[in-house]
């Protein structure tokens, strides 16, 4: 039976239109795949599924009943729930607190025969029902946890009991794995098929499409904004689904030629360097590694071991607490990230709201921010606005950002055109290293291809590029030496060209090779 | 942003300002009442004076030039995401240093002692600002309450040096020496109030509207204001601009302070700057221009007509003087409500973020 079902569904920003006629069908205790590259409507049309943008034209059916939401609120009353990427939790509450806020349960007073609520939750009433719920998906999940001391993958299933609480029974998520881990992606699959098999209709967003053939039952591929195809699973593959995504072949793997750098000069080096995290343990601890020239260097390990206290330090942010970092022979340790991007150092940051871009200001502001003051754009302190719009506009162009108008905010560009802002802006400085952050997190497939062959394209100039990933394939197919971090520490050093996915995996979980040989 | 959403939200600013300002005049309008007047034609005293003929439109336009200058000092500080409550007291100790020096420096010509007093009010204003703006930039202390309670201090410091030291022993109220006519600024038409002061204030407001909109350190305490760690990452060096902003808003404080006593008061007593004081008129004019540089410059001419108005209402009609009080205090506490704001289209993905200010006060989490 349909559960969902939307006819000619159109949805105009001004006089763009993100989505046009779009019909789908979701059908009950299916799951759904959409894929599409980036832009092309996918967050769109799940918003007006979700009662958060209101269509142009164009009608939702609900199990047959024409529909008409005003709010999120609405669409959970009548059973649709979305779990978004950005997670909105309260860290410093507990698992249950947060999956019962807003509906908190008061405890009842009973006088004589009559029932009154009083102003106290009753808390054992709340975990009791969280509880419940937690069992009966096999979440695995503690509901007295604080969600601060949650990992990702765990506050995503705060963010489903949530919904499941409020007794939905369809789920959007809007690229649920593009900030889990390998092993956490797993868990997510688990849970998926578990609200499956409990009835639940799921449509996910994804740019992976190996996830699709993993656990999607059917996939529509959109494209500009119009639904190209909708497909069964197992009719299709990978290669096929990204030909009609991005309407052309697609390289899934870029070609790179490995060469031996052990007698290129160095050009930057960490020496011993040392942090302390807020609680005042050291997450980066006596951390060395050297860069050289032309050489693209490659940090694998599982997310929270340190890595982005790491960059953090690289990036003028953090400051160590001992050791130095040389660029090109000269000492820049805590130098401030102005003067390191004069040192023609760029970077990509892990986040790209709260570091990378700035969403209340235009795409031509952001596209400049860092390099403001380069001659070409800016003369005694004052920028030109030709100018800047200008070398927007050919990074746009070039980068092949997708962007509904010029001179729009960033708040305006899907997440994936935003991440390309920076990987545009920092590319087109010409650096003679880049430090490269999740370069490729929540971008489409085209793009991926696109950005690796960027970065290989810096190192055939020479450049040398540290990259930091937790995709594993990423930094396999680019890297010429993985280095990984496990808790604070680099405990192992891998060459790239006949790194296996095996080896740097061991390391990635702390095993090393002496253990490994000893153990086995 | 496109021609169509600027006016879209232009309208929406606008409709925004008005409403809370029809609301406080209809309420306004109540205590008229009870004060036996008709409201429309007390109102139309307030407007017809102060608006209507060429006397009270340069009359306004005196009394505009402080206020748009303790306007702007206030939105570029919201602009850098600062709240610099101090603007009170940086203008008063400008107001205060210039009626002493004005009278001290009385022998220098003219064209000499006008421009030196305007400069030294702008480093008392600078000065002022100096605690709170290191405590701030070195120390991170709030700087909202600092600027608030160092304008308690000051009022009692000037009432003292009033008082005491500095008072005109001739005067039959509290009050310093008049300053020498020399340090009047010249009137730009002879049979009217507007001063050259005038044309400094617009001249400033002016250079700060390029910079802000135009220059690198505009750019950068946009991006200060909107989003800290993003400025930080893209090497914006943020304390920097906050030494930088919470100092230029102490010297446009201490220049309207300055311009104040030159052109209107000519000696510092302890009701220099009225009440409410020219500062928080400042804040309001701010808010109702929406910190945007033309909201200001309107919102600073609206409000000197009310004030040149509410002076007129007390001499002509029965109703006082603190009518003016009162739809001040009611415009703040409709302008805060923000009923009619444009509904925003939310993205998911990326929900709308609660604003940083608050999202600091959650630091630790990044969800
Ligand atoms: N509020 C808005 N104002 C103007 N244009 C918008 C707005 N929201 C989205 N758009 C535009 O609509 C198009 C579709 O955006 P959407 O976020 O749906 O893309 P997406 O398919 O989710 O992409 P991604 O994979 O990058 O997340 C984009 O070109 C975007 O610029
Ligand atoms: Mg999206």
């Amino acid at each position: 039976m349909e559960v969902i079902k939307t006819v000619d569904l159109t949805k105009k920003f001004g006089s763009f239109t993100a989505n046009k006629n779009i019909n789908i069908s979701v059908l009950e205790g299916e799951i759904k795949a959409i894929v599409g590259e980036n832009g092309a409507g996918k967050s769109t049309l799940m918003n007006m599924l979700y009662g958060l943008l209101k269509p142009t034209s164009g009608e939702i059916y609900l199990r047959g009943r024409l529909i008409h939401f005003n709010s999120p609120d609405d669409a959970i009353l009548n059973g649709i729930g979305m779990v978004h990427q950005h997670f909105k939790l309260v860290p410093s509450l507990t698992v249950y607190e947060n999956v019962l806020l807003g509906v908190e349960i008061n405890k009842e007073v009973s006088i004589g025969n009559k029932k009154f609520k009083t102003f106290k939750v009753d808390q054992k009433q709340e975990l009791k029902l969280v509880n419940d719920l937690i069992e009966k998906y096999k979440f695995n999940i503690n509901a007295n946890a604080y969600v601060k001391d949650l990992s990702i993958g765990a506050k995503q299933k705060v963010e489903i009991l949530k919904m499941l609480y409020r007794n939905v029974n369809i789920l959007i998520f809007d690229e649920p794995t593009a900030v889990l881990t390998p092993q956490e992606i797993e868990m997510f699959y688990e849970t998926l098929r578990e609200l499956k098999a409990c009835g639940t209709s799921i449509i996910f967003i994804t740019h992976k499409l190996g996830e699709v053939m993993d656990i999607a039952d059917s996939v529509t591929v959109i494209k500009s904004g119009e639904v190209i195809d909708n497909l069964l699973v197992k009719d299709t593959n990978n290669k096929h689904l990204a030909q009609l995504m991005v309407g052309r072949d697609v390289l899934m793997h870029v070609e790179k030629k490995y060469k031996d750098y052990s007698n290129a000069s160095v050009i930057y080096e960490v020496n011993n360097i040392k942090t302390k995290n807020k609680w005042g343990l050291n997450c980066v601890d006596d951390v060395s590694f050297n860069i050289r020239q032309g050489e693209i260097v490659g940090i694998a390990g599982v997310e929270g071991n340190g890595q982005s206290e790491l960059v953090d330090i690289i990036s003028g942010i953090l400051k160590v607490t001992d050791g130095c970092i040389k660029f090109n022979g000269n000492d820049i340790t805590n130098f401030w990230p102005d003067k390191l991007r004069k040192n023609k150092i760029a970077f990509i940051p892990e986040d790209r709201y709260e570091q990378g871009l700035c969403k209340e200001m235009t795409i031509s502001e952001n596209m400049i921010a860092g390099y403001h003051d380069s001659p070409d754009i800016s003369k005694y302190g004052f920028i030109s606005m030709k100018k800047r719009l200008q070398k927007s506009i050919d990074l746009i162009n070039k980068y092949d950002v997708r962007v509904s108008k010029i001179e729009g905010l960033i708040s305006s560009l899907s997440g994936g055109n935003a991440q390309k802002v920076i990987i545009a802006r920092e590319f087109s400085s010409d650096p003679d290293l880049i430090i490269a952050s999740q370069p490729t997190r929540g971008v489409d497939i085209g793009a991926i291809e696109f950005i690796h062959k960027s970065i290989l394209d810096l190192q055939e100039k020479g450049k040398s590029v540290l990259l930091i990933s937790s995709e594993l394939s990423e930094i396999m197919s680019l890297s010429d030496r993985i280095l990984v971090m496990y808790k604070g520490k680099i405990i192992g050093e891998v060459m790239g060209k006949n790194a296996t996915r095996e080896e740097v995996g061991y390391l990635m979980m702390g095993i090393t090779h002496s253990e490994e040989n000893t153990n086995g | 942003m496109d021609r169509k959403e600027k006016l879209n939200s232009l309208k929406y600013s606008i409709i925004n300002s008005i409403i809370p300002i029809l609301i406080a005049f209809g309420i306004g309008a109540i205590a008229i009442i009870l004060a036996k007047e008709n409201p429309l034609s007390a109102y139309g005293t307030l407007f017809y004076r102060s608006l209507f003929n060429i006397k009270g439109i340069f009359n306004t336009l005196h009394f505009a030039g402080p206020l748009i200058l303790t306007g702007l000092a206030i939105a570029i500080s919201f602009k850098a995401g600062l709240f610099n409550m101090g603007i009170e007291g940086q203008l008063l100790s400008a107001g205060f240093v210039v009626a002493v020096m004005g009278n001290v420096w009385g022998e220098l010509p003219k064209t000499v002692l006008v421009p030196l007093l305007l400069v030294v009010g702008v480093l008392v204003g600078v000065i002022v600002a100096i605690i709170p703006t290191m405590l701030k930039a070195f120390y991170n202390v709030n700087e909202m309450v600092v600027t608030l309670l160092l304008n308690y201090a000051i009022i009692h410091i000037l009432q003292y040096l009033t008082e005491n030291t500095f008072r005109d022993p001739s005067s039959g109220y509290v009050s310093t020496p008049r300053i020498s006519s020399n340090a009047i600024p010249s009137r730009i038409f002879e049979d009217y109030r507007l001063t050259t002061f005038f044309i400094v204030a617009i001249v400033v407001y002016v250079i700060f509207y390029f910079i802000m909109k135009r220059s690198k350190l505009g750019f950068e305490i946009t991006a200060l204001g909107q989003n800290r760690n993003f400025a930080e990452a893209t090497g914006m060096r943020i304390q920097k601009k906050i030494i930088i902003i919470m100092l230029a808003s102490g010297a446009l404080a201490g220049l309207a302070g300055a311009g104040w006593m030159m052109s209107e008061k000519y000696a510092y007593t302890l009701s220099f700057s009225g009440i409410p004081g020219l500062g928080w008129d400042g804040m309001l004019i701010a808010l109702l221009g929406s910190h945007s540089p033309i909201g200001i410059l309107i919102a600073a001419v609206f409000y000197a007509v009310v004030k040149t108005g509410s002076s007129n209402i007390a001499i002509f009609t029965s109703v006082p003087y603190e009518i003016v009080i009162l739809l001040q205090a009611l415009i703040v506490l409709f302008l805060s409500l923000k009923v009619f704001v444009k509904p925003k289209e939310l993205k998911l993905g990326e929900p709308s973020v609660p604003k940083k200010r608050f999202k600091n006060l959650f630091k630790g989490g990044k969800e």
